[in-house]
């Protein structure tokens, strides 16, 4: 076999350092003969012109480069392999800058360490084979699931880029959790004014058409992998059409029965809900008490009321190249905060019970009311509620002491003798606006924040008359399952595991999936809304109508005849690359889905797997050259 | 060979395991800053700690490698989630059966770098060696045991 070996003098940085001549002797006596070149700052234009025109002279079917770090050049020196017609995975590197010359003080040293490193590369690259870059054909239609904030934002990017986008929500309406808030911060911006020109887009804006909305819906199988998702989406009928409907409200009106938030069982979801158009909820329907009640489709002027799906619910198969997940997350259960003695004497909300008190659409239109009817003369504002606390969620959920400090704004706007105490363990108002309404209560100084440590403190506290409880922030109670039937792992918290915190937070270990938003850590809406944005970019870069995906050949391999099926390196996968074959009761690694980190090559017990780009007898060859 | 290790000339082999993404990045730190440390350890580059097999190590001991080195991303860092962690519980399990053939452990270490520690991946190498001179050369070089060599070598003949 022929074997070029190419070292770089980097200036005087390695030739000064290392004898090249001995080296070139040490060489003459390896196996094979190989040939031995030396080209000063290789890396270079004029190096990387005279390495490939010497690659195409000398056509060696294996190459060694002893320059700097790989980290550095790799990728250029396979760059040149291809370019002389060479496999570049043909290529092994020996860092004798960083690892030898830079380091190293005496010169015989450094040189006979050079020899060592050299054998044990011209061991390895023997056994190194060609490596194909596959390609695979994609769809790059887009699934968004959750039509919050993020997902909003996503499928609006995507759709502006051309991309046939569907997105499914669970509720009869778009906006998510935002659309409860009257106010929020930094600004006291009215959510729905902020929020309703995205929703338009996506119901009636320019690219809507590229959106397909299915609201009732939930994803209820994932099958595939990056590129070539097959999805069933299970769609609830909603009885009323939406193309249809005028929105008069008019099957309202007439509707007999209530569903359990006061409203009709036919009804919109709310007074600012879109797309406004109404939804008849069955349970509350007086047809799923056997009776056969039809006012509503029998007084609809436009006809747009259907009673016939009545109970039934339509599957449909989609096909996706990529998942954006942006479900969002939910509060914390009030009910597991036992000892919160306050509680016992006075009204409590939850933030969003009280949101919707709030709420100028809300029960109470706007105002600040008790059970008992009455305005409170008192409130209490409880932050870190089960946040910060051991005993119940440990992490600061982040968002809590802004809106707070919003509630107390509205409060005082509405009840301007209203006495607010803020309970909280820590207050926390990150962002460049944050502090601002913050600095303004503390000047006013018309409330009072109170620091505590443990939540049974609260019992010990003056009674107050409503109590205003900012939970921690949790994730959703449809986060679990939809994990489990994609296959994407969950945190230690619950919420979606990013590949990466920092650097990858909107990806999840499985390619082509990407948790957005809330639904991978409470966070505030600009957060969640950039996220969104942030996935439609990562989608849009990775699939491309009319390019194939490429697929890293460093991957790991499954001999299926070795394979014994015992799973281990299902377990150990991190992305979920590896499947197995019931029927054959065989492991197999989708190549898409490896990232070449080997865990499953070490640990297959029999063998079976193989590590293209790194096998077990490339480093085993390694290792015997570098102790020769 | 135990006369080895009272010889002051005595200069161990060491191969080390290091993975591209924090070891071997702590390492090219380390040259960076271009202060010497010991030439005695040789440096195999790894996807991932986690991607070290046991024969590996195994290998190194019956080629005549005086000790070896596993370098991993600190526990947390790892790029591929949890690869050290597999690496350290391969290493504790390593210790246990190179104990059985006679072997310190202290010739088999494994250390988390970052990439930005170029200075501890120095002084772990420099202190190493030292280690190693004092323990003397390997007294008892693993047999090319058929077993063992039939484990080491049990993929197909070609790659």
């Amino acid at each position: 076999m022929k074997i070029g070996i190419y070292l770089c003098g980097c200036g005087s940085m390695i030739s000064e350092k290392i004898c090249f001549e001995d080296v070139r002797e040490a060489v003459g006596s390896f196996p094979d003969q190989p040939y031995l070149t030396v080209v000063d700052f290789i890396c270079s234009g004029e190096g990387r012109t005279a390495f490939i025109e010497e690659l195409k002279r000398e056509r060696p079917e294996r190459v060694v480069v002893a320059a700097c770090s790989p980290r550095d050049h790799e990728a250029t020196f396979r760059h040149c392999l291809s370019e002389a017609g060479i496999n570049p995975y043909l290529l092994q590197m020996v860092n004798i800058r960083e690892q030898i010359a830079w380091v190293t003080s005496s010169r015989k040293e450094a040189t006979q360490k050079t020899i060592g490193m050299l054998r044990g590369a011209f061991y390895r690259v023997r056994l190194q084979v060609p490596l194909d870059v596959m390609t695979l054909e994609v769809c790059t239609d887009v699934l968004v699931i959750g039509a919050g904030p993020a997902g909003i934002k996503s499928a609006l990017t995507l759709a502006e880029a051309g991309r046939r986008v569907t997105l499914v929500e669970r509720t009869p309406s778009i906006g998510g959790l935002p659309m409860l808030f009257e106010e929020t911060f930094p600004n006291l911006e009215c959510s729905a004014c902020m929020l309703e020109p995205a929703m338009m887009d996506v119901l009636h804006g320019e690219h809507s058409k590229q959106i397909e909305l299915l609201t009732l819906a939930e994803v209820v199988e994932v099958k595939g992998s990056y590129g070539n998702f097959q999805v069933t989406v299970r769609q609830q009928a909603r009885h009323v059409s939406q193309s249809g409907c005028i929105s008069c409200g008019q099957c309202a009106a007439v509707c007999p029965a209530l569903r359990s938030d006061g409203r009709k069982a036919i009804d919109f979801a709310s007074d600012v809900s879109l797309p406004h158009v109404p939804f008849l909820d069955e349970k509350a329907c007086l047809r799923s008490k056997g009776e056969s009640c039809q006012i509503c489709q029998d007084s609809c002027p436009a006809g747009a009321v259907a009673l016939g799906q009545f109970g039934l619910t339509q599957s449909l198969e989609l096909q996706f190249g990529a998942i954006v997940v942006a479900i969002g997350a939910g509060l914390y259960d009030a009910a597991r905060l036992n000892g919160l003695g306050i509680a016992t004497s006075s009204d409590v909300y939850d933030a969003l019970q009280f949101q919707q008190m709030l709420s100028l659409i809300g029960p109470s239109a706007g105002e600040i009311v008790s059970k008992g009817g009455q305005a409170p003369a008192s409130i209490a504002i409880v932050h870190c509620a089960g946040s910060l606390d051991q005993e119940h969620i440990a992490y600061c959920s982040g968002i809590c002491c802004r809106y707070a400090i919003a509630f107390s704004h509205q409060i005082l706007t509405r009840l301007p003798d209203c006495r607010i105490t803020h309970y909280h363990r820590e207050l926390v108002t990150p962002g460049k606006h944050s502090s601002e309404l913050l600095n303004k209560l503390k000047e006013e100084g018309r409330v009072e924040f109170r620091r505590y440590e443990n939540i049974r403190e609260l019992a010990l506290m003056p009674a107050v008359e409503m109590v205003v409880l900012c939970n921690a922030v949790v994730p959703s109670d449809a986060a679990g399952q939809l994990a489990a039937l994609m296959d994407v792992p969950l945190d230690g918290d619950g919420f979606f595991q990013e590949l990466h915190g920092q650097l990858d937070a909107c990806q999840s270990f499985v390619k082509g999936i990407y948790p957005v938003g809330a639904c991978r850590e409470p966070m505030d809406i600009p957060t969640a809304v950039n996220e969104g944005t942030a996935a439609a970019a990562l989608v849009l870069a990775g699939l491309r109508p009319g390019r194939k995906l490429e697929i890293e050949p460093v991957h790991a391999e499954v001999e299926a005849d070795r394979c014994s099926g015992c799973r281990l390196c299902v377990t150990v996968c991190p992305y979920r690359a590896i499947a197995f074959d019931d029927e054959n009761k065989k492991a197999m690694v989708n190549a898409l889905l490896c990232r070449g980190c080997g865990a499953c090559v070490s640990a297959c017990p029999a063998a079976a797997i193989r590590g293209h780009g790194y096998s077990d007898h490339q480093i085993m060859a390694e290792i015997r050259g570098l102790l020769k | 060979m135990s006369d080895d290790s009272s010889n002051a000339l005595f200069e161990p082999k060491i191969i080390g395991f290091l993975c591209i993404w924090c070891a071997y990045a702590g390492a090219d730190k380390a040259g960076s800053s271009q202060e010497p440390y010991p030439p005695n350890l040789q440096i195999i580059r790894v996807t991932c700690s986690g991607r070290v097999d046991p024969q590996f190590v195994l290998s190194c001991f019956q080629n005549g490698a005086d000790g070896v080195m596993i370098m991993a991303c600190h526990p947390g860092d790892c790029h591929y989630k949890e690869g050290n962690c597999r690496a350290l519980q391969r290493q504790r399990m390593l210790l246990r059966i190179l104990r059985q053939f006679g072997i310190e452990e202290q010739r088999c270490r494994l250390e988390y770098i970052s990439a930005n520690e170029g200075g501890k991946f120095r002084e772990v190498v420099t202190d190493t060696v030292e280690n190693l001179k004092k323990l003397g050369k390997l007294r008892h070089a693993l047999p090319l045991d058929p077993v063992l060599s039939a484990a080491a070598g049990n993929h197909p003949a070609s790659p």
